[in-house]
């Protein structure tokens, strides 16, 4: 693998973990907190899965640099600057009503679902054996955040209302996803990622009718938001300083 | 007031294919779809499952050895609408301190008809409980399922209790402060 190929690689590695530890950690903060305690359970559950699935992610950038396993991912985690974090700002933004959070999981799942369908396949072998090992993770977890999407779209007026207010504001954010990195056509030419807007428009030919269906409106007009994984919002900061507050006070702690 | 609780549902796990169905607990739900993802995350979260049914709690008949004893006439009693033949799951526990598990099915017009069979069939009487209800009041997990709902924990046995030991270094801590109370008896002696 030549270098320019091996760095976007890396750096296609890093958002997807970023992206996972970052709405494992907002789904996490459900925990004690959900509407009821098999639902806290079963949140708590999922929100672990993603942040089994971005450790898994930083695991494989660790093999990549040569960094170590163990070490590497807590580094990179508890050790790292606010601009150096490489998440989309639809994961970053808090967790809201249950309404917003079960939205934001259903379209986030969708998106997981369909690039890992896609990386299965994939004939960079550390990244297609990684995929098949979390898709029927996020099989389950679409299971679920569908029966939600569709009983809080489907059931009463202020249900409905609170989806339709997350829908609007979650949107143009989830769109953030499939825009592409710097050097993403690398891993496309090379055939171990697809095209973004193919992803794009798997996505949106499931979760669009899905939405429908539930009398959730999708605004046609929507566009991106134009900001790039290296922009963070001041929640993202926030979150991050209480996240590696006890890692920067003691930075030899062991646990 | 209004009782805002969502309707119990109750659990059935199967461990192993040539294993029965036995009684995991309850959950909480809306319908029986959530009651049967609830059932999943609240007793499968740790290894060994191939199948889960729900059962809404209101539906199941439950007799125990010391109701039957006293009133044996109990089962004569219409308990729920005589309708053409219907399958009934039964469930048994044999001791008080054991847990349901099922032990077969019959074909009957009502409940107490259903436990009359059992007990002519597939239950014993010595056994401590039963229960029978319909085969129609079940929401069951696929055989398709279990790769997304009960495989993935199996890679996981960070989350079964017996991964950290705990059990037996509480009986090893225990069995030295026993060791220790004796000495110091014996000292004190």
């Amino acid at each position: 693998m030549n270098a320019d190929l091996k760095a976007a690689l890396a750096a296609q590695l890093l958002a997807m973990a970023d992206d996972e530890f970052i709405l494992g950690h907002r789904d996490s903060e459900w925990c004690g907190h959900a509407p009821i305690l098999e639902e806290d359970i079963a949140f708590a559950n999922i929100a672990l899965d993603e942040i089994g699935h971005a450790v898994t992610w930083y695991g494989l950038l660790a093999d990549l640099k040569g960094e170590d396993r163990e070490t590497y991912p807590n580094r990179l985690v508890y050790h790292r600057n606010l601009p150096d974090f490489r998440c989309a700002q639809m994961v970053e933004e808090p967790k809201g009503d249950w309404a917003f959070s079960m939205l934001r999981q259903y379209l986030f799942d969708m998106y997981e679902k369909v690039r890992l369908d896609w990386l299965v396949n994939s004939p960079y072998t550390p990244v297609a054996e990684a995929a098949a090992k979390m898709r029927p993770e996020e099989v389950y977890h679409l299971r679920h955040t569908r029966a939600w999407v569709r009983r809080l779209g489907l059931g009463t007026d202020e249900s409905n209302r609170r989806m339709q207010a997350a829908l609007d504001q979650l949107w143009p954010y989830a769109l953030q996803l499939f825009a592409t990195l710097p050097d993403e056509h690398l891993l496309v030419e090379a055939g171990y990622f697809p095209h973004p807007d193919d992803l794009c428009e798997s996505w949106q030919a499931v979760v669009i009718p899905y939405l429908q269906e539930v009398h959730l409106n999708v605004a046609r007009d929507s566009r991106p938001v134009t900001i790039s994984r290296t922009e963070h919002s001041a929640d993202l900061k926030l979150l991050l300083n209480s996240l590696q507050e006890v890692a920067r006070l003691y930075p030899d702690a062991g646990w | 007031m209004t009782d805002t609780q969502w309707p119990r549902y109750i659990v059935f796990q199967q461990a192993k294919i040539e294993e029965p169905h036995q009684y995991a607990g309850s959950v909480h739900a809306p319908d029986a779809e959530m009651a049967l993802m609830n059932a999943r995350d609240v007793f499968v979260r740790r290894p060994a499952c191939v199948s889960l049914w729900v059962v809404p709690a209101g539906v199941i008949f439950a007799k125990t050895a010391e109701e039957l004893t006293e009133n044996p006439a109990l089962l004569d009693g219409v308990e729920d609408q005589a309708k053409a033949p219907t399958q009934y799951h039964v469930f048994q526990k044999a001791t008080h301190k054991g847990t349901y598990g099922h032990v077969g099915d019959v074909t009957a017009e009502s409940a107490g008809e259903a436990f009359k069979q059992a007990f002519a069939t597939v239950a014993q009487c010595s056994a401590a409980a039963w229960w029978v209800f319909t085969v129609e009041a079940v929401t069951q997990s696929t055989p398709e399922d279990i790769e997304a709902l009960f495989q993935p924990a199996t890679s996981k046995p960070f989350r079964d209790q017996a991964f950290y030991h705990t059990v037996a270094a509480m009986h090893t801590a225990s069995r030295q402060i026993r060791t220790q109370t004796q000495d110091t008896n014996i000292d004190e002696r």
